[in-house]
C-alpha cells in the first residue's frame, strides 16, 4: 500500500530540532532541579561542571526559543497572508465530541471510534500543551537570565517565583512527554516500536485509514464511507477545514 | 608559707630526675649567639616549667631526643636561626600527639612553611614549648593564641556577635578553631573551604537546641540550598577546581564580623541588603532583594507569589500526568479487549 506524505521538511526539522534541545535541556536542567540527587553530581561533573553545565543549559534554552518563535511566526505569516484561512491544528467543537466518543469507545459504550481529521484531539492538545509550556519556559527562563534587569522593571518576587515555575513547567513536560509522548509515538501497539512519520514525513495508507479516515477522504476525492467500513453510528464530523498545512 | 613549701617539694618529687640533671646548667641564664646573630637564651625557668602540662609526664629527652644519654656537656646542636631551629625542632611532638601532627601536614601553615614562609605557625608557636597548657581554656585563650598572627581578623571578631558571646563566657559562640579547626587548618581562599563553609556554619545553626535559646531558625540550610545560591554550592561540593560565582553564607552575614541579623550594621537588614547584593549583582535596583526570600518558605503572607506557583503545580501535575496515564491505561484496555 502506497505511503501519503504527512509533513513537510520544515516540520520534520522543527521536530527534530525540538527534540534535541528538549533533550538537552532536560540532561542540563534536571541536575539543576535535583541537585541533591547522586545522579546530579555525576552529571554535571560529566558535562563539566556547573558553570558549563548553565552555559550548555542557556544556549540550548536560547535555540529552542528562537525554534518556537520561527515556527510561530511562520504559522502567523501563513494566516496573515491568506495561504492558510483555517488551521488543521486549531482546535474545534467537534474535538471536544471526539473525545467524549472515544472515551465511550475505550469504555465499551460505542462499537467505533471516532473517525479523525488531519490531527485528532490527542495531537492538538499535545501540540497546544506543548505551545503553551515553551511559552511558559522561555518567559521565565528570560526572568531567570537577566534577574537584575528584570527585578529593576518589575517587582523582586517574580524571580523566584520565575525559578518555581521553570522547575514545575519543566518536570510536568518531561513527565509528559515520558507517559504520553513515548506511549503514542513508541509503547501504543498501532506504532509499536516506532512512529517514523515525523521522521521521513511518510504515513501508510492503512493508518491514514485507521487514525485519520476524514483527511484520507479529502484528499482522495472520495466520501469517507466508502474508506472507513461498517459506519454503524457515523460520527457527523461536520465541516472540515479544507487546507493543509503548507510545507 | 608551710603549704608553698609543701606543694614545692610535692612538685620537686615529682619531677622526673633528669629535669634537676638538664636544670643544674639550663637553670641559669647562659646565652648563645647564632650565625644569624640573634641571641637565644637556652634558660629554662623551672617554675613555668612546673606548671606545665607535661609536667611530671616527660622528661626533657622526651621531646630533645637526640640528647639521649648524654653526659656531661652535650653535643652541640647547629641552626643558624632561631626560626630553623623552632621549626625543626616542632617535629618532635608527633612522637606523643601523632593524630594532630598528621592533620597539621595537611593544614594551610604547613603549607605555607612548605613554600618557604617561614613565619606560618609551627606547634610551638601556638602552644608554647615549656610553658605548654591547655590551648582552650578559657576558650577565648584560642582566639588570643590567633591574633598573636591574624591581629586584624582577630580584632573583627572580637567585636562580633560570636566573638562578643565567647569573651561574656558563652559555651555555645564559636571560637576560631570551631570553624577553622585547630591542625587541618584550611586555605579560606580555597574553593574547597569556601564550598564547604555553608557545612560548618550549619554544624551549630541546625543544632534545634541551641539555635531555640536564641530564638533563630534552624532551616536556614534548608532555605539556602533550595535557592539558586546554595543550588550552585551543593552541585560543586566536592568537585575541585571549579568555583562558580556564587554567594556564600559568609558573603551576605559577614564572617569574622559577623552581626546580629537585627543589628543596625547587618549587611543583611533590609535597609542593607540591595547593597549586599549589589556586591555580586551590579545594577541591582530597588525592589531587586525582594528576589532572595530572606531564608523564609513561600507561604500565603510571605512571597505569595511564589508559594501560588507552588501551589498550582502541586495540582497541576499530578492532575495533568494521573489525566494522561489513565488515557495510555483506558487505550491499551481496548487494544486488549478488542482482540
Amino acid at each position: 500500500m502506497r505511503d501519503i506524505v504527512r509533513f513537510s521538511v520544515r516540520q520534520r526539522a522543527e521536530h527534530a530540532s525540538v527534540m534535541v534541545l528538549f533533550t538537552v535541556l532536560v540532561i542540563t536542567g534536571m541536575p539543576q532541579k535535583y541537585y541533591d540527587a547522586a545522579f546530579s553530581g555525576t552529571l554535571v561533573h560529566l558535562m563539566g561542571g556547573v558553570g558549563a553545565t548553565r552555559l550548555i543549559h542557556r544556549v540550548a534554552g536560547v535555540l529552542f526559543a528562537l525554534t518556537i518563535v520561527a515556527h510561530l511566526g511562520v504559522a502567523i505569516w501563513q494566516v496573515a497572508t491568506r495561504r492558510l484561512s483555517q488551521l488543521a491544528i486549531v482546535p474545534r467543537r467537534q474535538d471536544y465530541l471526539d473525545a467524549l466518543a472515544t472515551l465511550r469507545w475505550y469504555l465499551g459504550l460505542s462499537k467505533q471510534k471516532p473517525l479523525f481529521d488531519r490531527y485528532d484531539y490527542r495531537q492538538k492538545f499535545e501540540y497546544w500543551g506543548m505551545v503553551a509550556g515553551s511559552m511558559i519556559m522561555v518567559a521565565t527562563g528570560i526572568v531567570l537570565l537577566f534577574p537584575v534587569v528584570i527585578g529593576s522593571l518589575l517587582p523582586g518576587q517574580l524571580i523566584p517565583a520565575a525559578q518555581v515555575a521553570h522547575s514545575m513547567e519543566g518536570l510536568m513536560a518531561f513527565l509528559v512527554v515520558i507517559v504520553w509522548h513515548i506511549y503514542n509515538a513508541h509503547l501504543n501497539p498501532d506504532v509499536f516500536p516506532f512512529d517514523w512519520s515525523i521522521f521521513n514525513g511518510k504515513i501508510s495508507r492503512h493508518r491514514m485509514i485507521e487514525e485519520h479516515p476524514l483527511e484520507l477522504a479529502r484528499i482522495e476525492g472520495v466520501p469517507v464511507e466508502s474508506i472507513v467500513p461498517k459506519p454503524e453510528t457515523p460520527a457527523s464530523p461536520g465541516k472540515q477545514p479544507v487546507e493543509t498545512p503548507a510545507g | 608559707m608551710i603549704g608553698t613549701l609543701l606543694i614545692a617539694s610535692l612538685l620537686a618529687q615529682a619531677r622526673p630526675a633528669e629535669v634537676d640533671k638538664c636544670l643544674a646548667c639550663h637553670g641559669t641564664a647562659s646565652e648563645i649567639r647564632l650565625n644569624s646573630g640573634e641571641v637565644l637564651n637556652l634558660r629554662i625557668d623551672a617554675e613555668t616549667f612546673s606548671r606545665s602540662s607535661h609536667m611530671r609526664k616527660l622528661a626533657c629527652t622526651d621531646c630533645h631526643a637526640s640528647l639521649k644519654n648524654a653526659t656531661g656537656m652535650h653535643p652541640v646542636q647547629r641552626f643558624d636561626t632561631r626560626r630553623e631551629y623552632t621549626i625543626a625542632f616542632s617535629d618532635a611532638c608527633q612522637k606523643c600527639h601523632f593524630t594532630n601532627y598528621k592533620e597539621s601536614l595537611d593544614g594551610v601553615h604547613r603549607a605555607r612553611i612548605d613554600a618557604g614562609r617561614m613565619e606560618a605557625a609551627v606547634c610551638s608557636d601556638c602552644h608554647g614549648a615549656h610553658e605548654i597548657g591547655p590551648p582552650g581554656e578559657p576558650r577565648s585563650r584560642v582566639s588570643d593564641t590567633c591574633a598573636t598572627c591574624h591581629a586584624r581578623i582577630a580584632q573583627e571578631y572580637t567585636r562580633s556577635v560570636h566573638g562578643q558571646g565567647v569573651l561574656s563566657g558563652n559555651e555555645d559562640m564559636p571560637v576560631c578553631t570551631d570553624c577553622h579547626h585547630a591542625h587541618d587548618i584550611a586555605d579560606p581562599r580555597k574553593a574547597g573551604f569556601r564550598l564547604r563553609s555553608p557545612q560548618i556554619c550549619a554544624e551549630c545553626h541546625t543544632d534545634a537546641k541551641r539555635m531555640a535559646k536564641y530564638k533563630l531558625s534552624t532551616g536556614v540550610l534548608r532555605t539556602y540550598f533550595s535557592d539558586f545560591h546554595g543550588a550552585t554550592v551543593k552541585l560543586q561540593a566536592g568537585r575541585a577546581g571549579e568555583v562558580a560565582a556564587v554567594a556564600l553564607c559568609t558573603d551576605c552575614h559577614g564572617a569574622h564580623n559577623v552581626t546580629k541579623v537585627s543589628d543596625p550594621h547587618s549587611p543583611v537588614l533590609k535597609s542593607n541588603l540591595l547593597a549586599t547584593c549589589q556586591k555580586c549583582h551590579q545594577g541591582a535596583k530597588a525592589d531587586f532583594p525582594a528576589a532572595w526570600l530572606s531564608h523564609v518558605e513561600p507561604s500565603a503572607t510571605r512571597a505569595p507569589l511564589v508559594y501560588l506557583v507552588k501551589l498550582l503545580y502541586r495540582f497541576l501535575i499530578p492532575f495533568m500526568i494521573g489525566g494522561l496515564a489513565l488515557q495510555v491505561i483506558l487505550h491499551l484496555w481496548r487494544i486488549v479487549v478488542n482482540r
